[in-house]
């Protein structure tokens, strides 16, 4: 089956075309912003390269977070577009999952996996992995000195963009740890990768009903509800 | 010709289709529009995340719905426009990745449309009498306040702008100080109504000075004052009515004052022009309408304000800018699906940037 994935949500910018477990055509730029730019002109080069329309693609992937908002939603924004003008179905894949998927599973060698994403601030998006790349929990933001807990006792193997900070933090916690042998950022050959084993684990009545993709922020916007709703002065009591 | 147009760029997710034909002329096929009212009210005004996430949870099924009210498919569509700023970035780049996607997918052109293009020729769109070219355009909105000399499509000269607040913000702001809630225009005005204008005396920001700029972050800052004069504790109903109706004529008095001085400048340059075009969703307000309305008749002007659903930001007009661009300019007008979505946008590139007055200039 021929799948258009796709990555915006964290430093890269990543397109690809799968057919089953071969990549027809692939790009990738690493990039902490200009994806608005970038994505849509790829995805034309990618379509292009493999000699594929629009009405021969089976199925759209794309990551919903955690990453950066602005960058998630651009990925977002144009597959759930795309699926709304071609009529396919667009699967949502973590980044975090996407990352683990890229990860060799004979180099973890028994041991379970931390994927670490740089939040731009103190904390860091954790998910952890077992030694046979399944899902050990949801994805959460975790401060430095959580870490440890979250991750539980070594040895651990860890990949993402923070894997280099997050070796630190847990080292210094008496973690073992040691950097996986993987690309720091989602490869959108992964994230159709990750859609497919999902979409054929699917029967035709959970295929009919998926939703869009929703984003995963892990964050609420920052703002906070005006005191008094801004007033300069006490609001009356309301008469019943 | 038909085009769907998608706009993003503050608090409202809006999708629309709209059809041009040299015989009917533009035609709205469909005008659907979402108000994020709700989200934003409990902050007191707008939050770009929270409006940011709001279009992305609602534009492509908004962008359905428009699409099925029109009774027209993608196949149908001669282009996809969106805003392209100027606005809250991230709303902006809702919409231009949703019509990228929708323009690679179905194969058709894409156009980044100028936010304040599409209020600038919404008066042209389903108008009994379209306004010729050149007229003189007001904008005056939440996020913009300007006087620009509209020659042509994709040809405006700015003659004035705000140099701090828009008027529809000072409106919000006002509204917030008092506790009328978000959005503020419609109650100020509301409130306005039962109010006498003579018991508080406010200043009219820039009136009698040269030329046609606007400022009324002084205005705003004298409504505080006057509150902090006043007894302590809750305000009363008559001290809210008086302030807001005393807060509304000053501000239609500096827009008339500043209208008149453009409208001296746009003689000069067009001896022939006779349309004055009021667009934005302040021209919503009544008293400012009938102010503006006086200052017209008086110069023998005709008055031109696009209906309330086109004042108001729309996608309708976003499409109409897009069918106006593609029948000046042929296939030539569409963008490049690497178009940067712009926080800032002006429509007159060689105006001087307002020192404090940031995406509203």
């Amino acid at each position: 089956m021929h799948i258009l994935a796709m990555d915006t949500a964290t430093n890269g910018c990543s397109v690809a075309l799968t057919d089953g477990a071969r990549i027809a055509a692939r790009r990738s730029a690493p990039m902490a912003r200009g994806q608005a730019e970038a994505l849509v002109p790829m995805i034309a080069a990618v379509m292009d390269e493999a000699g594929v329309d629009f009405g021969a693609l089976d199925l759209l992937a794309v990551t919903v977070g955690p990453g950066a908002f602005t960058g998630l939603r651009i990925g977002l924004a144009a597959a759930r577009g795309m699926a709304l003008t071609t009529g396919l179905k667009c699967l949502g894949v973590t980044t975090t999952e996407a990352i683990a998927r890229g990860v060799d599973g004979a180099g973890l060698d028994g041991r379970r996996l931390l994927v670490a994403i740089d939040t731009k601030r103190n904390d860091l998006y954790a998910q952890m992995f077992s030694p046979a790349g399944q899902v050990l929990g949801q994805p959460e933001a975790v401060r430095p000195e959580d870490l440890a807990a979250f991750t539980g006792n070594g040895p651990l193997m860890i990949a993402g963009d923070a894997a280099t900070r997050a070796a630190e933090i847990l080292r210094s916690a008496g973690t073992q740890a040691d950097l996986a042998e993987a690309p720091g950022l989602p490869d959108a050959a992964m994230v159709a990768a990750v859609a497919e084993q999902r979409w054929q684990a699917m029967d035709s009545g959970e295929r009919t009903k998926l939703a869009p993709p929703t984003p995963l922020y892990l964050r609420p916007p920052d703002a906070k509800p005006a005191k008094d709703g801004g007033g300069l002065r006490p609001s009356r009591p309301s008469t019943p | 010709m038909i085009v769907l147009g998608i706009e993003t760029s503050c608090d409202e997710t809006a999708a629309a289709v709209v059809s041009f034909s040299e015989g009917a002329g533009g035609r709205i096929l469909s005008n659907v529009v979402l108000s994020q009212l709700d989200e934003h009210r409990p902050y007191g005004g707008i939050v770009p995340e929270v409006a940011a996430r709001a279009h992305l949870q609602h534009v492509d099924r908004l962008v359905a719905e428009a699409m099925e009210t029109a009774g027209v498919k993608f196949t149908d569509l001669d282009a996809v426009a969106a805003t392209g700023g100027p606005g809250l970035i991230g709303g902006v780049i809702v919409g231009v990745m949703t019509a990228k996607a929708i323009a690679v997918a179905a194969n058709l052109p894409f156009m980044a449309v100028n936010h304040l293009e599409g209020h600038a020729l919404s008066a042209r769109l389903e108008a009994e009498q379209p306004p010729e070219f050149p007229y003189l355009l007001l904008l005056v909105s939440g996020g913009h306040c300007q006087l620009l000399t509209v020659e042509g499509v994709g040809r405006y000269r700015r003659l004035g702008t705000t140099i701090d607040d828009a008027l529809g913000e000072a409106f919000d702001k006002v509204a917030k100080m008092l506790g009328l809630g978000y959005p503020g225009g419609p109650a100020v005005e509301a409130a306005a109504e039962g109010g006498d204008g003579a018991r508080f005396a406010l200043p009219r920001p820039m009136k009698g000075r040269p030329g046609c700029d606007f400022s009324f972050s002084g205005l705003k800052t004298a409504v505080r004052h006057a509150v902090e004069k006043l007894p302590e504790g809750s305000l009363e109903a008559q001290d809210i009515a008086d302030l807001c109706a005393a807060f509304q004529d000053a501000a239609a008095d500096t827009l008339a004052d500043r209208t008149d001085h453009a409208l001296d400048t746009f003689m000069d340059a067009h001896p022939g022009g006779q349309v004055l075009v009021v667009a934005g969703g302040v021209a919503a307000n009544e008293a400012i309408r009938s102010r503006l309305g006086k200052l017209v008749e008086a110069r023998n002007f005709r008055l031109v304000v696009p209906p309330q659903a086109l004042c108001t930001d729309n996608a309708a007009m976003i499409a109409w800018a897009g069918i106006e661009r593609l029948g000046a300019q042929g296939p030539g007008a569409a963008d490049g699906l690497d178009f940067a979505p712009r926080p800032r946008w002006p429509l007159d590139p060689d105006a001087p940037a307002a020192a404090f007055a940031g995406v509203k200039a």
